[in-house]
């Protein structure tokens, strides 16, 4: 170990740990010199392994680090800080963003721009300097239309490049073999964005979005679960619900409570996440 | 405690040692579609790699008698793919964004963020491509895998900042 290792090796930082996304056991990987915030997500299929040069490594995960919009780690923060205590008043930020469970969350406080990435979901005071803000749904929801209009133009131009699997595999809800209708993919850009916000306002975006109901067959959304892997429920809160698996890469092992095996039966037919995106065969339904 | 020994893990960092990220020697690295329960050295150039053949419909070997066909993956575009070993020498395979090869630069840390109880992590080896293989077949444009590899292009605009009003 050089001392130039030493030194670097504070550059960067795996963090893991429930996240406030509800993920138990979500990675995020923070880059101290951006810095930058990253989500790591796991791809991990049934009966893969991996030669790697010389060596064989069992299970064939592939981890994806992507960056991420700290927005929405924060906007749960200040969800949650306007709910429980501040109830409409301004409050300093290093206020807000406290987790007992994900004690790491203050460096999101490091980001540069944070003050810009705020004024997207929040109203701000000055008072003696020092910034106060306030939970705004309003704006909020008028930031989340503008993530999923930009998902949305993202999964068109996807579509070029995947339309057979659109085709086959349930790229949208339901199974249903896609159309071109924007509904489709408003739906779907929908569902994508809500596996990063609580379950409520996910249905505010919804009817905001004026998304109709989807049909019987099409019940939940393509929003629940944050999974990509077949890891039994280890959801903790009641809004984590929607995010109803886990990732793969923390084996907590750790005892289901009463609640978190009831929470495991709940029956998860007809929903649709990102999973699918990942590929996953939901081809029952015709 | 169950508790407790839960709250260690949760609030364990993993360092990534950044300076492994410059220049890791690239890797062969193969995608084999069945589970092998262990995890140890052993000797895919002899066995495996000189049994790789191009036939018609991409490439042809062969595991423990079974017939594989399998073809080059690159990893996304702007993306690196890492094999990551921890220091107790576990394995992963991960994939950064380019960025992070930019920023080796540290100027001080705003902080000691390492702890006594934290892990720590380099890139031992890196790849632009690796070969899947499929059973009898080439795993199809179905394969989950492919959806996996379009994920970076999607959260690209899922985290992207939008314009203020």
């Amino acid at each position: 170990l050089t001392a130039e290792s030493v030194r670097l090796s504070w550059a960067l930082a795996f963090l893991r740990g429930a996240s406030p996304l509800g993920w138990e056991g979500a990675i995020y990987l923070f880059n101290m010199c951006l810095p930058q915030l990253f989500e790591i997500k796991v791809f991990k299929e049934k009966n893969r392994s991996w030669f790697i040069n010389e060596s064989v490594q069992s299970g064939g995960l592939l981890h994806f680090a992507t960056p991420m919009d700290p927005l929405f780690l924060l906007l749960h923060y200040l969800i949650k800080a306007d709910k429980e205590s501040f109830q409409g008043k301004f409050q300093p930020l290093d206020q807000v963003v406290m987790d007992d469970m994900f004690p790491d969350c203050i460096l999101l406080l490091k980001l540069p721009e944070l003050e810009t990435l705020l004024r997207h979901v929040t109203e701000e005071k000055e008072i003696d300097k020092k910034k106060y803000y306030k939970y705004s749904k309003e704006k909020t929801l008028k930031w989340l239309e503008k993530k999923v209009n930009q998902t949305m133009a993202a999964l068109k131009t996807n579509k070029v490049n995947v339309s057979a699997r659109v085709q086959s595999t349930a790229f949208f809800s339901g199974g249903q073999v896609s159309s071109d209708k924007d509904e489709d993919y408003v739906r779907y850009a929908h569902g994508l964005i809500s596996d990063y916000i609580p379950k409520e306002l996910s249905d505010d975006l919804s009817k905001y979005l004026k998304l109709p109901e989807p049909p019987a067959s099409v019940q939940n959304p393509p929003s629940k679960k944050a999974k990509l892997s077949d890891e039994p429920v280890k959801a903790k809160e009641d809004y984590t619900k929607f995010n109803s698996k886990d990732f793969k890469t923390v084996k907590k092992n750790s005892k289901m409570t009463a609640a978190q095996k009831a929470l495991a039966k709940v029956d998860k037919s007809g929903m649709k996440s990102i999973d699918s995106f990942f590929g996953a065969k939901h081809v029952k339904k015709k | 405690m169950e508790n407790s020994y839960e709250e260690s893990i949760d609030k364990r960092r993993v360092h990534l040692r950044p300076d492994t990220l410059r220049d890791p020697a690239p890797v062969s690295l193969h995608l084999l579609p069945c589970e092998v329960p262990v995890n140890r050295p052993t000797p895919v150039g002899r066995f495996f790699t000189p049994a790789i053949r191009l036939g018609p419909d991409g490439l042809e070997a062969s595991f423990r008698g079974r017939s594989l066909r399998g073809e080059e993956v690159v990893v996304p575009p702007g993306f690196v793919g890492y094999v990551m070993t921890e220091e107790k020498a576990e394995v992963l395979v991960g994939k950064q964004n380019d960025h992070e090869r930019e920023e080796q630069e540290l100027v001080e840390p705003p902080e000691a963020l390492e702890r006594d109880f934290d892990r720590f992590m380099g890139a031992t080896a890196s790849f632009s491509s690796f070969t899947v293989w499929g059973l009898e077949s080439i795993p199809g444009p179905d394969a989950k895998l492919r959806g996996a590899l379009s994920w970076p292009s999607l959260a690209a605009a899922i985290h992207a900042q939008v314009p203020e009003d």
